[in-house]
């Protein structure tokens, strides 16, 4: 067994086996999925924000040429949320009211999407208009009304506080106030979400073929609330053009199209438009806190008070209501990577008149980092401080692990102070702030920011649902080739990749010989899916168990037929030998032949064939990744605008599987915290009205806007299996609070601070009082 | 995201694309690159009967030196405009300008005629060519009709063309001297935020500004000065007379700085 404690694969920068196909387009997402006779589905939807349905006229709809079919909520009376987690469940088509703009209300199954929108434009829909709630404030006070009349608007409300927070509060020597903003955004995968669904005429069965993160999950959902038994359905999950959370949801439009093949007894698929997911993919980052933190005189944070407040639209989305997710969780990681013993939290989260908010990528974490390092960035300001100082007066030492913070969460061990101080010297922070200096002196506005941050990771209980396990069957065929199934609904990750990785050293077969499957129920052994961070931790884990669990089932061949003793065998390259004596070897491929062809040669004790599957279950809850951010920016005052010009980024996250990957989930974090920084806001008008519907007005970062980031690696193993951590979400939890403190950093001259997320050059004019500026 | 139904023609000549319009009577639309028309289709906010498809028109693409100016061919692309060896010799400004809309691909597909019928505020070239006083030249079954830019141009999206008219070129006067250019844009290669062109004439001299209101504006500037201070007060002043929808007041002030930049640029004699 020694041997297994010298991989090979994993920690190696592997190519991804995943990228030929992509990068040469090859790949077959939803979209290319055409089965003979397939319809195509156009939604009709709700261009108004609240309102009665009075009448619904689909006469011509129905009689329009190469119509199939048009369902409404008659066909198909389902509500999300039948859980009774809510007092509110989404019907999956309006059911006499509409509650936001872009709710399905009906769908048109025809011979094509071009025929169905043709038709879709023909409905009639006759709508009495309510008032519109689309202020969160006065949505918590109930005005102008409640969304649902039977039901308070605040549909989530908690409040929390440490013993002695308000004795430290009166205590302190300085109090500062501020309240923090972030705008609704969406995830915006490449490829958008899509649905498809099919009845096999001749067993009967359901296959859905859908774009999503959460495979089984997704089945269970589509079988639970249609009424068919689960056997009787298979989902299948065809590459995934990005999903960042957005996808791990079970959607009005899942189900619909899945009742619609059902009804119609054909293919039916529907591909969600750009506006379309503008309008109806989860939203997110909808917050508003009102902050109090209170401090000594020599930077150190002794308490912290927040309001948090989360816009969840018009239902809860369903599994996993963003607003919910966004605010209790950052309640309770809103003290970050810092020692501050006091807290007191007060959650809101209200209903609106706006699509519902679910997750996306950190979920919580781009509002709390922003929150958490805005108010370090106060605090030095004020006091006349260095920032970095400040951080490092009150970041968790060393010595406090496992530290339990005011919340109660606990911290496993991590490399707070370390990244901090190396990323500072990746960046030469000394040399930047006497440029800065000098800089000024010219009138340039250049500046710095630094995020410091915690990520929780592998999660019992995610957006992708509270299975808290992962599994891994194993099938080493006839000739010693091996296929892994995976109950992971990986979007673009790599899992192919640093699956077989993990599983090369184990098997001691290469690399090329391992082909990792997921995403069909039919063959993926059952799996909580992708999200939270949770696949390389908990699907490694599970992939390094079962791995381990099939090598000592060959290793028990090799002792017999090479007439060894099992602890004499070392494994590799395809072969199993003994261990000083490579020539007495047996190659994995004659061990499986035996395995299934020449059965009286099995070991005594071993099963026919050379198949099994593995779960893990970490016993943590959760493992927490850290890390430092810094973001250099250049404001130009007297446009408003804002370049980042320099980022670096120290990231542990325990042991790395393959760093590449690990860069590449670093940098797309980093171009998403650009967009999430600078750029992107679906904005609704009073009327609640969505007018940002399309790319020309939801701004996302271009390659243009990404600087050159540099990257560190420290390595914190978890006592999880491999020491993995997960890392997917880190990098954008980190990168909004970065930038954003560059921006107020380079703004200091101006007395300034970015308060509100994106940044927008209005704001900055308003802050730098424009032409007082050059 | 699919248009409504419509019909396609394909032209070979001017006179047939003419002769197509005056047929449909105002339910055909002229298809050029496409990079502004084709959205708009897509998203059904434009919904023409017929697309009269000018691609074939190779004679509606190229330059031509007038001699006191250079004649465009509408149905040049911007790319070309960029690329033109004849073009960045004699109108350096133009292709320097052209460079600033969208990105490679659309700027290979999109045409100068389009960006002047399609007249979307924020877009470089009709401010271009208001700036250097262009001549839009247009035909019709009517025949022939010439307008100035500053004529051409009425405001958001909107401007003199008749529906059976068809730009076939656009002339373009050398300057005196090459103007200045600046624009500030929310990313590359994004329409203007705000963009100023600035040219020195033998007292004061003229800014051209766009992104603002619905139409690039020229607007006699009384002085030319390199200092700092009084440029900014003047260019303060002749701003304060744009008319702003009230959710572009804080675009004033980015004018100002962006005007003062192509002054600058205009001096810099790039
Ligand atoms: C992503 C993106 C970014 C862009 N960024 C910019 C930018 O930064 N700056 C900028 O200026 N533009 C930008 N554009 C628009 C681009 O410049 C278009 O090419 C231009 O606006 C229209 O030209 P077109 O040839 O594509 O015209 P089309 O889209 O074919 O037509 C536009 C309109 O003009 C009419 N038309 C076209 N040609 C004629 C003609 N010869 N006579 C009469 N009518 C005619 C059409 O009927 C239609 O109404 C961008 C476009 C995209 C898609």
């Amino acid at each position: 067994m020694a041997q297994a404690m010298r991989p090979q694969m994993m920690g190696a920068r592997v190519s991804r086996t995943e990228d030929p196909r992509l990068l040469s387009g090859q790949a077959r997402f939803l979209d290319d999925i055409q089965v003979p006779g397939m319809l195509e589905v156009a939604f009709v939807r709700s261009t108004h924000a609240a309102a009665k349905i009075v009448q619904m006229d689909l006469r011509e709809v129905q009689q329009y040429p190469g119509v199939q079919a048009v369902l409404t909520y008659d066909d198909c009376p389902v509500q999300l949320w039948q859980r009774e987690a809510y007092e509110v469940g989404q019907p999956v088509l309006a059911h006499h009211e509409v509650s936001y703009v872009g709710q399905p209300i009906a769908a048109i199954i025809a011979d094509s999407r071009y025929v169905a929108e043709d038709a879709a434009e023909l409905a009639r829909v006759e709508y009495e208009d309510l008032p519109p709630v689309t202020d969160m404030r006065r949505a918590i006070e109930e005005n102008p009304r409640r969304v649902h009349a039977h039901t308070p608007n605040v549909f989530f409300h908690k409040e929390y506080a440490t013993p002695s927070v308000e004795q430290a509060f009166a205590q302190a020597p300085h109090h500062l106030r501020a309240t923090f903003r972030t705008n609704r955004q969406t995830a915006l995968s490449l490829e958008a979400r899509g649905t498809a669904a099919m009845v096999d005429t001749a067993t009967g069965r359901l296959t859905v073929y859908a774009s999503t993160q959460s495979p089984h999950r997704l089945r269970e959902d589509i079988s639970g609330l249609l009424g068919i038994p689960t056997h009787q359905v298979r989902l299948i999950v065809p590459e995934v053009g990005g999903g960042f959370g957005m996808k791990a949801n079970c959607y009005p439009e899942d189900i619909v199209v899945a009742k619609a093949a059902l009804m119609c007894r054909k293919p039916v698929k529907w591909v969600s438009d750009r506006t379309e997911s503008l309008l109806s993919d989860v939203h997110g980052r909808d917050d508003i806190h009102d902050v109090e933190v209170a401090f000594a005189e020599d930077g150190k944070i002794v308490a912290l008070r927040d309001h948090l407040m989360a816009d969840g639209g018009a239902y809860p989305a369903y599994p996993f209501s963003g607003a919910v997710g966004e605010t209790s969780l950052a309640s309770r990681v809103i003290t970050g990577p810092y020692d501050i013993p006091h807290l007191a939290t007060v959650i809101d989260c209200t209903y609106s008149n706006k699509m519902p908010l679910g997750a996306y990528r950190g979920v919580w974490g781009p509002v709390a980092s922003f929150i958490q390092e805005g108010i370090v960035d106060r605090v030095a300001r004020h006091l006349g401080m260095d920032p970095a100082q400040v951080r490092l007066r009150n970041i968790i030492q060393p010595h406090q692990f496992p530290y339990r913070n005011a919340a109660g969460m606990t911290y496993d061990e991590g490399s707070y102070q370390a990244c901090l101080q190396q990323a500072l010297e990746l960046m030469d922070y000394e040399g930047f702030r006497k440029r800065q200096q000098e800089l000024r002196q010219q009138e340039r506005y250049v500046g710095l920011g630094i995020s410091a941050f915690v990520e929780p990771t592998a999660m019992a209980s995610s957006e992708a649902g509270s299975v808290g396990y992962e599994s891994c069957t194993i099938q080493i065929d006839a000739t010693g080739r091996v296929t892994a199934a995976f109950g992971l609904g990986p979007t673009g990750q790599g899992h192919e990749t640093t699956m077989a990785q993990i599983l090369a050293d184990q098997l001691g077969v290469r690399f090329e010989d391992i082909i990792v499957l997921h995403g069909d129920t039919d063959s993926a052994p059952y799996g909580g899916g992708t999200g939270g961070s949770r696949s390389g931790p908990i699907g490694g884990g599970a992939a390094l168990v079962a791995g381990r669990q099939m090598r000592e089932r060959l290793v028990k061949y090799a002792a017999s037929l090479l007439e060894a003793g099992e602890e004499d065998i070392e494994l590799g390259d395809g072969k199993a030998w003994v261990a000083g004596v490579p020539e007495r070897y047996i190659s994995i491929r004659t061990i499986a032949e035996t395995a299934y062809t020449n059965v009286t040669k099995i070991p005594e004790g071993l099963p026919i064939g050379l198949e099994l599957t593995a779960r893990y279950l970490p016993k943590s809850p959760r493992t927490f990744s850290n890390g430092t951010h810094i973001a250099i920016v250049e404001v130009d005052v007297s446009t408003g605008s804002v370049a980042v010009t320099g980022y670096g980024v120290v990231n542990d996250c325990g042991r790395l599987i393959n760093p590449t990957i690990v860069e590449g989930q670093i940098l797309g974090g980093v171009a998403q915290g650009i967009g999430a920084a600078l750029l992107e806001a679906l904005h609704y008008d009073e009327s609640g009205q969505l007018v940002t519907t399309s790319l020309m007005d939801y701004l996302l970062p271009e390659s243009t806007d990404m600087p050159r980031v540099m990257m560190r690696h420290l390595e914190t193993p978890s006592d999880g299996e491999g020491g993995i951590k997960g890392m997917a979400e880190g990098s954008l939890i980190a990168s909004p609070a970065a930038i954003a403190n560059a921006v107020s950093d380079a703004l200091a001259p101006f007395d300034a601070f970015v308060d509100t997320l994106p940044v927008t050059p209005e704001m900055i004019l308003e802050m730098t009082r424009g032409e007082l500026a050059r | 995201m699919k248009p409504a139904v419509f019909d396609y023609v394909r032209v070979n000549s001017l006179d047939e694309a003419i002769e197509a319009l005056a047929r449909y009577e105002g339910e055909a639309k002229v298809l050029a690159g496409g990079q502004s028309l084709v959205p708009l289709m897509n998203f059904r906010l434009s919904r023409p009967g017929v697309l009269v498809d000018i691609n074939d028109l190779a004679e509606m693409a190229g330059v031509r030196d007038l001699g006191h100016a250079l004649a465009i061919g509408s149905m040049t692309r911007h790319q070309q405009l960029v690329n033109n060896d004849f073009i960045r010799e004699r109108l350096p400004i133009l292709p320097r300008v052209a460079s600033y809309i969208g990105h490679w691909a659309i700027r290979n597909r999109g045409t100068l005629g389009g960006s002047v019928a399609h007249a979307d505020p924020a877009a470089e070239l009709p401010a271009l060519l208001t700036a250097l006083q262009a001549t839009i030249v247009m035909r019709s079954p009517r025949g022939e009709r010439r307008l100035l830019a500053e004529r051409f141009f009425l405001g958001y999206y909107s401007t003199r063309l008749d529906w059976d008219e068809i730009i076939t070129e656009i002339e373009i006067p050398f300057p005196a001297s090459s103007p200045g250019f600046y624009e500030v844009a929310r990313r590359a290669g994004d329409f203007a935020l705000v963009g100023a062109l600035a040219e020195r004439g033998t007292s004061g001299g003229f800014v051209t500004w766009f992104g603002l209101g619905g139409r690039p504006e020229r607007m006699a500037l009384p002085a030319w000065t390199a200092h700092e201070e009084e440029r900014r007060q003047l260019l303060r002043e002749l701003a304060g007379k744009l008319d702003l929808p009230s959710e572009e007041e804080y675009k004033r002030t980015i004018a100002v700085s962006v005007a003062g930049r192509a002054m600058a640029d205009a001096e810099g004699g790039n």
